[in-house]
């Protein structure tokens, strides 16, 4: 087959190759900067004297939303897709994790990975179906999902229902960890996940995802398979929730289905995700902490929790539809702009970017 | 025939699903809980105040048309011009605050309803049924009646065909649209009382009550297409036998199951619902 | 040597029968035009041809091989590329992001991307490259990384080019492409297929209702109305075709 290379007219000299990449962001360095601080900070946070051990568990729990969220997100920010259920592949997670603790004595990382990897099998074979579907009918067959997952963790022997599985106490490597241990493992899986989706979505299959959420026809019309990536998309989602869901057991070394057999905690990482900002790296950082911190905050009025998720979600989409995290967004690069003035630096007197989505 | 009696009542949630879906694209997730509400609320007629049935009945209907109203009014028309996703990610708000306040006024525990399903069977059309089931059965077929002519034959129900059918030559025609669009979310809110008032005797009331309803009424909606309600009401009813045989064969705890199957069978073989408009590929 | 040949091409749509046994052959290397007046069928056998639209009947060859089985992101491997009649941008995405899609084709293995292992940097540093060349070639160089939705609506098209010649294709379709120009876009545009098909050796299928542009480019036209064929030639011999006439004024004016 002949290629069609284009003719004389302008190759790129070597040294404008440097401005090619360049274009992914001009402050690249700089976010890494900030990301890496932040994850140091995590790290070191419980050194600090007023630190206690539930403070350690309690931040798990929101760096396990954070992660769900953001397996909501790769699927309704990225790439276009609706899922409600996706508490379904946290179960899956959970239970898979559980399950394998109590009957082979798995320890913490090999139960993540097993519950991630029996999300993705699952979403895989259910975005067979699903795929396919106009959004309505996925949201519609999404929820059925989590409601079927429900059902089964209720009724099906094995799920022990309400009684729930006691999971042994957390190994790694051999020893036991408990809270401090814990939160270690939660915030490197945060960051390594956290730098997957990086890498992902700046990738040519990260485009191939935008592509299809902006216009399917035009994904199409570029050689993009609808539904081979679709389905890519949807494994990844499902895994990263279901290693998620393998943590949120573990925390407590213990589930049942009272936590998952309803549908709740499955609506509330779509939340996490939409009020944060699915389209934003960061945006199910924000989504996690406020769909954790606001039941902690009432934890005597329960139900006013739930008022105030969904006036805050109704906020939201009313007047930041993007997302929390494109509301801080302005004040964030303005604040950078001015360190960076003050650092003496050239990108930040060169601030002001023209366009273009992240 | 008892499931055709359940079937019944999903089917006036199916229907006020796709009424509302097709009139704004808007799948509405809180159908559910206002008819959770109306089981509460007409608990509060017959019990605090003492009204008979059927007044306490009228004024639950009353008043949850009128939450359709507010829920219309506050929340949807601000963002009426979003995508379909945000349109339906606040009828998840406003679900998480009905499920609130809920719990909150009325707590978290199961109460009875103070009017009694009737168990007495009574014979009929050659099977023996519960004088309840009959009941229910009565009312949603009066109101799928009440349905059938107001589309038809009456002005408003007329411009809501048209809005649905194409919402900018209705706008050209002078119909008012916005009207309608409140008029859809206050069919929604009548057609959840009475869900509510009729399933109350059955389950026992409390702020979850709903949810299993809700996610039949939806595949019930899905077989119509989401759009199409005579295919709502067919399904709501398969999904009510089915789930009858599956629970009187397998095991009552499959009848969950049962729905979740249906959908995926129906949405793998087809992708549009059974009496779904096949839409054209367009470029 | 045909590149894109169709032949007994029929499409219905329920009762309507939008094109009724339609013959149509791309010569390589050429510029060839569909012309035909509104409702003619145009749009739908464009559509087959670019497999978003299924066929009843007949069959769609590219270099002999039969491909309407095939899906539309699959006949982009095979080096068909297409734009469409009022752009189809990613208007909230950067030029370059745009054009960058086009290269799709090129990216080998997924899993070597979501990882990014190094085959996987080549492959995505030469489709960058090659991005950026085109857009140099059409003169896009300083807007990439402006949103595509910020842009005149000239530059919009040139984007559209851009993605659509970021597959290296063999054969182009464009689906009206000075659609809503003015006289000045249109005379560009015409130049950058003008180009593409001298410079770059890129076959050509245009469906236009702009006259002058098709009877100013094209090596040959195919006239079709109400779903059928009508008559194919030269521009001049097409022009002076009587039924084509009739066709496009109507009787008393021919």
């Amino acid at each position: 087959m002949v290629e069609a290379v284009p003719g004389a007219i302008g190759r790129v000299p070597a040294t404008d190759r440097k401005a090619v990449s360049g274009l992914k962001s001009r402050f690249e360095h700089q976010n890494w900067a900030a990301a890496i601080v932040f994850f140091v900070a995590l790290s070191v946070m419980p050194s600090l004297p007023f630190f206690e051990g539930w403070m350690a568990s309690q931040a798990a729990l929101i760096i396990i939303y954070i992660m769900a969220a953001q397996g909501v997100s790769i699927l309704t920010g990225y790439t276009g897709l609706v899922t409600v259920g996706h508490g379904g592949f946290l179960a899956i997670g959970a239970y898979t994790a559980a399950l394998l603790a109590k009957y082979t004595g798995l320890s913490v990382i090999p139960g993540m990975l097993a519950g991630g990897a029996m999300a993705a099998l699952i979403g895989m074979v259910l975005g067979l179906v699903f795929l396919r579907l106009a959004g309505a009918f996925m949201a519609i067959g999404t929820l059925g999902f989590a409601f079927f997952i429900g059902a089964v963790v209720n009724d099906v022997p094995i799920f022990e229902g309400r009684t729930g599985i006691s999971l042994p106490p957390n190994t790694l490597f051999g020893f036991e960890i408990e809270d401090y241990g814990f939160y270690y493992v939660c915030v490197v899986a945060l960051a390594l996940i956290t730098l997957f989706i990086y890498v992902l979505m700046r990738s040519g299959v990260g485009r191939a995802f935008k592509a299809l959420r902006d216009s399917e026809k035009a994904a199409e019309a570029s050689g993009v398979n609808r539904l081979l990536y679709r389905t890519l998309a949807f494994t990844i989602s499902a895994f990263i929730t279901g290693v998620a869901g393998a943590l949120n057991g573990q925390i407590v070394n213990y589930v049942s289905a009272e936590v998952y057999g309803d549908i709740w905690y499955s609506v509330d990482i779509l939340v996490a995700a939409i009020v944060g900002g699915s389209r934003f790296l960061f945006g199910p950082y924000l989504g996690g902490f406020f769909v954790v911190m606001v039941p902690f905050f009432f934890e005597e009025l329960a139900d006013f929790a739930f008022i105030l998720k969904g006036v805050v979600l109704i906020a939201v989409l009313m007047f930041a539809p993007a997302g929390l995290a494109a509301v801080l967004a302005r004040p964030v690069r303005a604040l950078r702009d001015r360190l960076l003035v003050a650092a003496g630096s050239d990108s930040g007197r060169r601030a002001g970017e023209r366009g273009g989505a992240p | 025939m008892s499931g055709l009696a359940t079937g019944s009542l999903y089917a006036l949630t199916a229907v006020a699903v796709v009424v509302v879906f097709r009139n704004t694209r808007t799948i509405n997730l809180a159908q559910g809980d206002f008819a959770m509400i109306g089981a509460f609320l007409a608990i509060v007629f017959l019990k605090t105040f003492g009204l008979n049935y059927y007044l306490a009945a009228l004024l639950t209907v009353l008043c949850i048309m009128v939450l359709g109203v507010v829920v219309e009014r506050v929340v949807m028309r601000p963002i009426a011009d979003s995508d379909w996703l945000t349109l339906f990610t606040a009828t998840l708000g406003v679900l998480y605050i009905l499920h609130g306040v809920a719990g909150w006024i009325w707590g978290r525990d199961t109460k009875a309803f103070p009017v009694t399903f009737d168990p007495t069977p009574v014979h009929f059309l050659g099977t023996v049924v519960s004088k309840g089931h009959l009941i229910n059965m009565a009312w949603a077929a009066g109101i799928g009646v009440l349905l059938f002519v107001f589309f038809k034959f009456t002005k408003q129900g007329v411009a809501m065909r048209a809005v649905t059918d194409d919402r900018a030559t209705a706008t050209l025609m002078g119909i008012p649209v916005r009207f309608i669009v409140t008029l859809t979310w206050a069919m929604a809110g009548f057609l959840a009382a009475f869900v509510g008032i009729l399933t109350a005797p059955i389950i026992y009331v409390s702020p979850q009550m709903m949810d299993q309803v809700l996610l039949k009424g939806y595949v019930a909606a899905v077989f119509g297409g989401l759009y199409s309600i005579p295919g709502a009401i067919v399904g709501a009813l398969l999904i009510g036998v089915a789930e009858n045989l599956a629970g009187g064969y397998i095991g009552s705890q499959y009848k969950t199951a049962t729905a979740f199957f249906m959908i995926v069978v129906l949405l793998a073989v087809r992708p549009q619902g059974l009496f779904g408009i096949q839409k054209r590929r367009e470029v | 040597m045909s590149l894109l040949r169709c032949e007994n091409v029929t499409v219905r749509f329920g009762g309507v029968v939008a094109c009724d046994s339609i013959h149509l052959e791309v010569a390589e290397g050429k510029i060839v035009g569909l012309i035909g007046p509104n409702g003619a069928g145009k749009t739908t056998l464009f559509n087959v041809l670019s497999r978003f639209q299924d066929l009843d009947a007949g069959e769609v060859y590219y270099r002999d091989r039969p491909i309407s089985r095939l899906k539309a992101s699959q006949i982009v491997r095979l080096g068909i590329a297409r734009t469409f009649q009022n752009i189809n941008l990613f208007a909230e995405q950067s030029v370059m992001d745009n054009i960058l899609i086009g290269g799709h084709r090129h990216l080998g293995n997924a899993f070597a991307h979501m990882f990014a292992l190094p085959a996987a940097r080549r492959s995505e540093r030469r489709i960058e490259a090659r991005a950026v060349e085109i857009a140099e070639m059409l003169h896009l160089e300083d807007e990439l990384d402006t949103a595509v939705g910020n842009l005149a609506y000239g530059y919009q098209k040139r984007v559209e080019f851009a993605r659509a010649l970021a597959a290296q294709p063999e054969i182009m379709l464009l689906d009206e492409p000075v659609a809503g120009c003015n006289d000045a876009e249109t005379a560009e545009l015409e130049g950058i297929v003008r180009w593409i098909n001298q410079s770059l050796g890129i076959t050509v299928l245009l469906v236009e209702h702009d006259m002058s542009m098709v009877m100013g480019i094209c090596d040959y036209v195919y006239v079709i109305d109400t779903g059928t064929n009508l008559a194919a030639g030269t521009p001049s011999e097409v022009q002076s075709n009587r039924e084509v006439i009739v066709a496009y004024l109507g009787e008393a004016d021919a």
